[in-house]
This record gives C-alpha cells, structure tokens and sequence, in this order.
C-alpha cells in the first residue's frame, strides 16, 4: 500500500507536467482517478450525506489543477500536500459561498507553499523524510489522537467544536492533537 | 527574530480550515513575514495530506465516471485563455516601491498602497482603515499610529489580534516589532505607545468593537460602533 502510493505519486507528478506542458487530457483523467475520490471523502467526513457539495468540490478542484498545473513546482511541496491545500481552500471557498457566514475573504490569495519565494530547494530530499515519518506514524497512533486528528483535519471541526462533539473538555482534545503531532514529529521546536 | 506567534492550537485550525476567514488573513499575513512558522504550517500540511490520501470513497464507478466527464466537459468549454487561469503572482522584486513593502497576503486588499486607503482621522495622530467587515461581525482593519505616539487607552470585547506590519509599539509586556502576531483577549487593558523613531501600520481583526476607557477617549466610542459592522447587523 505504502510503496504503491509512492510509485504512483511519481507517475502523477509526471502528468502534472503532461498537463501544464501539453494540456495532456489523459493526465488530467488519471489524476481525477487518483484524487477526486478521496476528495469526495474528504467532503463527505466534514458534511455527511452531501454528496451534490462532494461532487461540486471535487469538480472544483480538478478543474484547479488543470488550470494551475504550470504552477506546480515539485520541489516546494509534494503533489500530496499541494492537492491538499486546494481542496481544503476549496471547501473553505464552498462554505463561503453558500454558507451561515459569507465573506469577501478569498482563501486562494492565502500564503501557500506553491508561491513561497523563499523555499528551500533543497529541502526535498528533507520534506520526503518527513512525509514518510508521518506516513508511517499515523498507523501507529492511539485510537484517541486518530479520532482527534480526523475531526479536525477531515471534518475541518476547530478544536472547541471537536471538545463538544466528542463530550470532552476543550483541555483534553488540545492535548491529544498536541501528542500526536509531536509523536508524528510535526512540532518545530523554537 | 520575531517575538511573538500564533499557537499552535490556531496554526493547525489554520493549516485544516477551521479558522475564520478573518484569523486566518492574519495568520497568513504573519506567515508572509515569519519563516518559522511557515516550515510549522508546512509540516501540519503534510500531515493533512496523509490523512487526506488516506481517504477512500464508496461512490459507485458510474458517479465517478459521470462527474469524470463533466470536468472534462468543464475543461475543454473553458475559452483560451482565460481569465480565470491561473497566472504566477508577480515576484516581490517586480513590484512598486510602494506595494513591495505591503505583505503579499494583503496587496488584493490594498492595491494601490497605503495611502490610497480611506483613512479615518481619530485623533490627529491615529487613524483607522477598514479593509473588510465580515457578516460574522469581524472587522479587519488597519491602524496608522504617529511616531510616539500612544494609541488611546482601550479593552474589547472579544478577541483582538494586532500584527504589526511596519514600525513598533510597546505596551506594559513588551516590545512589538513587524511581523509581531499579538492576541489578545477581552481582559486585557492595555495602552499601546508606538516607538519614536517610526510612524507604526498595524492589522488589527476584532470580534467585537474596540471601547476607549480613557475619559477624553469615552468621545470615541459611539464612532468606533457606528463603523462596527455589528451594528449594522443587528
């Protein structure tokens, strides 16, 4: 499963060129295979049931990559991350929308990797580390910090609404995102 | 080196979108000026990436087949070029003078510099722009403070976040630099007095209408909640 996702991640880098150098459909096809499902899912986990929004932000979605596939730069982020970053200002930018508070605020003039002038090059080989490590340790986690994790980043719940969903004190949900990112080693130490 | 941050607690609200749009202007804001946190949102990125290519969907293969086909559809019935395509922003080293100095995140907002803002003169030396009022009841809005100047005594109601952009100010805990992400909340009291040697710009979003406690500056108050867009709510 681990090495059948990195093989593949090579292959749709590769097509994320064929898209911005050729505006190559076949890519843009293989992509939506890997990608709009899980997409679907992600949007899914936040809004159970709606599967109109899932479809409309998938769709949104894989229409951004195609039309920013030439801005993709493999060595400030990995293809994972970037496609990331989209669905979630995506989501963000349905909810705007069509949701209880509208805002003029466009989530797509955010900083983000992919126009981070000051990107190390050569912190490639560094990010791959890291991925995996985190890849790794997230199947090692406690059901606990798993289920925290996932109300916050799947169903985008702030940390208080998650304490109220999983009748937990606020303390108790801050404390197990906070072990788990340090047992997935994604803190910074200043 | 900058002195102060977001939490953690907020990047990571951040990095997943659960953080209001307004916080997270300012978060960002922060990160155009702040590398550190920058590599931190990075690192919480990745792991919302695992977690995302974790996920797998049950659609039946005729959903995913039919919405495979509407963007195609979408795609090739863009006209080209378009305008929506995605264009590179412009490298900082392209830009005026004047817009270099602005924070990327913040040029769409003020697009022609700071002095093509609608400035509203509070005191001789301290003036507001509102650069966004959310239906939420949010204000975003600039602060522009003359060199030595304090800002006048005040407490809020709900949150404030202040980040500096250019300048300094001090208050009763320290010194606050550009690129200082400062929150504060509705206990606080404070008297912020900018630096002699520079005017300071601040980004200033609050929950709620900033009060003035001082008895010159109880005059301001009915101003400050009549451009609050809580008023106008409700």
């Amino acid at each position: 499963m681990v090495s059948e996702n990195l093989d593949s991640d090579h292959t749709l880098v590769d097509d994320m060129a064929l898209i911005a150098t050729q505006k190559n459909t076949a890519a843009l096809e293989r992509l939506f295979d890997h990608y709009a499902p899980r997409i679907r899912a992600f949007c899914l986990s936040a809004q159970p049931g709606s599967n109109l929004m899932a479809d409309d932000i998938a769709q949104e979605v894989m229409i951004r990559i195609w039309n920013k596939a030439h801005l993709y730069n493999p060595a400030t982020a990995s293809l994972n991350t970037w496609v990331f970053t989209i669905a979630r200002n995506a989501r963000i930018d349905y909810m705007r929308k069509n949701g209880r508070y509208q805002s003029d605020i466009d989530p797509d003039g955010f900083w983000s990797e992919l126009v981070d002038e000051n990107a190390d090059p050569f912190s490639d080989v560094q990010q791959k580390r890291d991925q995996e490590r985190i890849r790794n340790g997230l199947n090692e986690l406690p059901n606990d910090q798993q289920q925290v994790l996932s109300k916050v980043y799947l169903e985008g719940k702030s940390h208080s609404e998650a304490s109220q969903e999983l009748g937990l004190p606020l303390g108790t949900v801050k404390s197990r995102v906070r072990l788990a990112l340090n047992k997935l080693s994604v803190i910074i130490k200043r | 080196m900058l002195s102060c941050h977001p939490t953690l607690d907020m990047l990571t609200d951040y990095s997943s979108g659960s953080l209001s749009l307004a916080h997270a202007l300012a978060v960002s804001t922060h990160l155009d000026q702040c590398a550190h946190c920058r590599e931190q949102v990075k690192r919480l990125n990745m792991l919302g990436a695992e977690l995302l290519s974790k996920q797998a969907d049950t659609a039946p293969q005729s959903q995913m087949s039919a919405l495979k086909s509407s963007v195609l559809a979408r795609i090739t019935a863009q006209s080209e070029p378009t305008s929506e395509q995605a264009t590179a922003p412009a490298p900082s080293s392209a830009l005026s003078d004047t817009l270099r100095h602005i924070p990327a995140t913040l040029r769409r907002y003020i697009p022609e510099g700071y002095d093509k803002l609608k400035w509203m003169s509070l005191t001789p030396s301290f003036k507001l722009a509102t650069l966004s009022n959310e239906s939420s009841g949010e204000q975003i809005a600039l602060l522009y403070i003359k060199a030595g100047a304090a800002m006048p005594y005040h407490t809020h109601t709900g949150d404030e976040i202040t980040l500096v952009l250019s300048g300094a100010f001090s208050d009763e805990e320290g010194l606050y630099r550009a690129g200082d992400f400062i929150r504060r909340g509705d206990e606080d009291h404070h008297q912020p007095r900018v630096t002699k040697d520079a005017d300071c710009i601040c980004l200033i979003v609050l929950d709620s209408p900033i009060e003035f406690t001082g008895r010159f500056s109880r005059f301001f108050n009915p101003i400050m909640r009549y451009f609050h867009p809580s008023r106008l709510a409700g």
